[in-house]
């Protein structure tokens, strides 16, 4: 067990003096006077926010938090009430019904150029790729 | 992933096209599969109206009515129905639902929309195209413009409607 100094009583009378005075400097400040002559975006853009996040021990920081002890504080009820999963299911089905529809789609243009080239080859004429558009789509369509 | 001149249809995952085909004209495969899609879906509809029929008749006058597929009026009541569908759909929105399927559209030969006299008129010359072996579909092989007999009698063409580029990114875009 360590010994306990005791403080002399000149050195303890200096401290309490420091500290009375350091009081009533800070009660003599403006703060907020201070703080309107601080550039706050020069100081932030001095910081480096990615050599901050490197010292920051993120294992360290989640292994003193208590997840559990923060999940009961959730309501889930509330959370699952105020979720439209109803959209989120129409949401996720529609997005496979629209790539299956790109799939098919592009299968078949696929197998339509690929026609198109071999009656090209027989016919001795390069395919360029499909013809078209008509005329009035051609100022709004096309490649 | 390209397509390239040559390159045979892979299977699996999508063929991807360089650029936007919207509104160029449409070529066999894809008109010939939509084709076959609305052939099955009008006769699909048309069978179960036959199912409905004979199931209301045998609820309200205990007869049984049976059908047979080479009977005049099952073949005269499905032409009326066959009609009305590709008609109707090509009049109100310029594509049936093989077409929507595929993303093809029925517009005029000027890229504007077909109107419903033409709708009519392409309908009632698509069977023209189905004469001396199917000679009137030649034309989507091989014309410039992909036109069948029945869209050259109706003044009309059928191109793509679907944008290949945003099908690209959206593939793209889920890596």
């Amino acid at each position: 067990m360590a010994e306990v100094r005791p403080v002399p009583r000149s050195e303890a009378w200096a401290r309490a003096a420091t500290e009375r005075a350091v009081e009533r400097v800070v009660s003599a400040l403006d703060v907020n006077a201070l703080l309107d002559l601080v550039d706050l975006n020069a100081v932030l853009d001095q910081v480096d926010i990615d050599r901050v996040l490197d010292r920051i021990d993120l294992d360290r920081l989640l292994g003193r938090m208590d997840l559990n002890e923060l999940v009961k504080h959730i309501d889930l009820n509330a959370l699952v009430e105020q979720t439209d999963l109803g959209a989120i299911i129409a949401a996720s089905s529609s997005g496979v019904a629209g790539d299956v529809l790109d799939v098919v789609r592009s299968q078949t243009v696929g197998l339509d150029e690929f026609i198109a080239r071999w009656i090209g080859r027989l016919r001795r004429r390069p395919y360029t790729g499909p013809p078209g558009p008509p005329g009035r789509l051609r100022s709004g369509a096309g490649q | 992933m390209t397509t390239r001149a040559g390159d045979a249809v892979p299977s699996g995952a999508p063929v991807i096209i360089r650029g936007s085909l919207q509104g160029r004209y449409s070529g066999f495969a894809s008109r010939f599969t939509a084709f076959a899609v609305d052939v099955g879906i009008s006769l699909g509809v048309f069978l179960l109206a036959l199912a409905a029929i004979s199931f209301a008749a045998l609820v309200l006058t205990g007869k049984d009515i049976t059908w047979h597929k080479g009977d005049i009026w099952v073949i005269i009541a499905y032409a009326v129905w066959a009609f009305v569908y590709f008609a109707h759909s090509w009049a109100a929105s310029g594509r049936t639902a093989g077409m929507a399927l595929f993303g093809l559209r029925v517009v005029r030969d000027d890229g504007t929309d077909a109107s419903g006299r033409r709708a009519v008129v392409r309908t009632l010359a698509l069977p023209l195209s189905f004469l001396f072996l199917g000679l009137g579909f030649v034309g989507i092989l091989l014309g410039d413009r992909r036109r069948a007999l029945h869209d050259v009698i109706a003044g009309t063409a059928v191109i793509y409607s679907w944008d290949a580029r945003a099908a690209r990114l959206r593939f793209l875009s889920r890596g």
